[in-house]
């Protein structure tokens, strides 16, 4: 029943996880990268001045009604035709914090636009300045609201660093893809049902467990 | 010669771009009803008294959405020619795309079912209809319309996500941003007009998402 030798060799499964590890490391830089610039981005769709708010609209609408896989080929060819290549971990990482900022940022204002007013003008009455009332009393409830829809963005994003295959990011799904496709350590393996069924299963628990996380996550917030 | 004006080969190349367009437009209405009736099902299987469909229907749906869909692409392009299956290029997209899909439908519609109240459910079944009929005549009807918006926002997450389809070259608006770019090298004209398309569809979709969801919004407060 299938051809599974090859992951009976121990080469394959360092292999793997190596490509385990360009997958997280991907997707931790442009979540952290994400959720400083998604913050910034809510943040300037709810100022009132009009420099500021129109163009954070403009880039929340825009950005998030195009293909993340659009935005992983432009950033990719962009940079190798004027001359300053990215190297493809970096091309992921900007494509992928450019489209889910944008997404992050609809959360967040959705977070602290779910704090009732009463908040915001006890906080303002008490004499705090809008950076203080954000940072101390709308931005920490908010965030706990803002966990499960963050996490599934989260989700989504790891999923989608497995797009950085076709620009030959040498992550999980693009290493399978070596292993069934042409030779792997000098044999022929051609078995891409039984290395997809493997790299999924990987991917699953990956994206699995983050899940939990964001339970475990929400309960103890919810206790604090 | 006098120098290209920028956009001149969009303009030049329109009728590729717009090919590859419809053939974008073509598969997502294809995959979209083909998820929306097997999401359905398997929704609805999520919820019924009968564990082994339930345990199904979980499995289902955790394991699409915990999984990258171009995986799903490459096992169907790649992997069941090894089984004695074939699919096309377009075929391929056209199922991966409908099942991987198909999870967050079935959750939605589960959401959906869900939020109808239980009485409507005793009150059929006290009636004489089956549980099916139940779920056919009474409680699906009321679910969809409360669906409707995620649904809607689902086909735009849908739409966006036929690009993957490029990758095994199926020749919609991505692949032939691609081909025009290798053979003209005005990356930028070329792939900002590709995503000028996409946004076309988009964001007129959204449009009108929103517009439902602040509709039912109204009616739902007006009940």
């Amino acid at each position: 029943m299938g051809n599974w030798a090859v992951f009976g060799d121990t080469r394959t499964w360092i292999f793997l996880g190596n490509g385990l590890l360009v997958t997280m490391q991907v997707a931790l830089a442009a979540i952290i990268l994400s959720m400083v610039f998604g913050v910034l981005l809510a943040l300037a769709r709810l100022a009132r001045f009009p420099l500021i708010h129109y163009p954070a609209v403009a880039y929340i609408e825009g950005i998030r009604a195009l293909p993340v896989f659009l935005l992983i080929i432009y950033v990719f060819f962009a940079s190798a035709r004027l001359g300053a290549q990215l190297p493809v971990e970096w091309a992921v990482v900007l494509a992928l914090t450019v489209y889910t900022s944008a997404v992050n940022a609809e959360i967040v204002r959705a977070g602290v636009l779910s704090i009732e007013k009463g908040q915001v003008e006890a906080a303002r009455s008490l004499g705090l300045t809008y950076t203080q009332m954000m940072r101390y009393v709308v931005l920490p409830q908010a965030l706990q609201r803002m966990i499960p829809p963050l996490v599934s963005q989260f989700i989504t994003l790891l999923k989608d660093t497995s797009l950085g295959t076709v620009i030959g990011l040498l992550e999980l799904l693009r290493r399978g893809e070596i292993i069934y496709r042409g030779t792997y350590q000098g044999r022929v393996n051609n078995n891409p049902i039984e290395s997809l069924l493997v790299v999924s299963i990987i991917y699953f628990i990956l994206c699995y467990s983050l899940s939990g996380l964001s339970l475990r996550l929400e309960r103890k917030l919810a206790v604090g | 010669m006098p120098p290209d004006y920028v956009g001149k080969v969009v303009i030049d190349n329109l009728p590729l771009l717009l090919e590859g367009f419809w053939i974008t437009i073509w598969l997502s209405i294809l995959s979209s009803l083909i998820s929306l009736v097997l999401g359905t099902v398997i929704g609805v299987a999520r919820i019924v008294p009968f564990r082994p469909l339930r345990s199904f229907g979980t499995v289902y749906v955790e394991f699409f959405r915990n999984t990258p869909l171009l995986i799903q692409l490459f096992f169907f392009y790649h992997g069941l020619p090894r089984a004695g299956i074939t699919f096309s290029a377009f075929e391929s997209a056209l199922w991966s795309l409908a099942i991987y899909h198909a999870a967050y439908v079935a959750e939605a519609v589960r959401a959906g079912i869900q939020s109808i109240h239980r009485g409507q459910m005793e009150a059929a079944r006290s009636l004489g209809f089956s549980y099916l009929a139940t779920m056919r005549y009474i409680i699906l009807p009321q679910a969809f319309a409360i669906v409707i918006p995620p649904l809607g926002n689902l086909f735009i997450a849908l739409l966006k996500n036929t690009s993957l389809a490029s990758t095994i070259a199926v020749a919609e608006l991505l692949y032939q941003g691609e081909v025009l770019d290798s053979r003209t090298f005005r990356t930028f004209e070329i792939f900002t007009a590709v995503g000028i398309l996409y946004l076309c569809l988009t964001l007129p979709l959204g449009g009108f998402v929103n517009l439902v969801e602040r509709r039912l919004a109204r009616a739902g407060r007006g009940a």
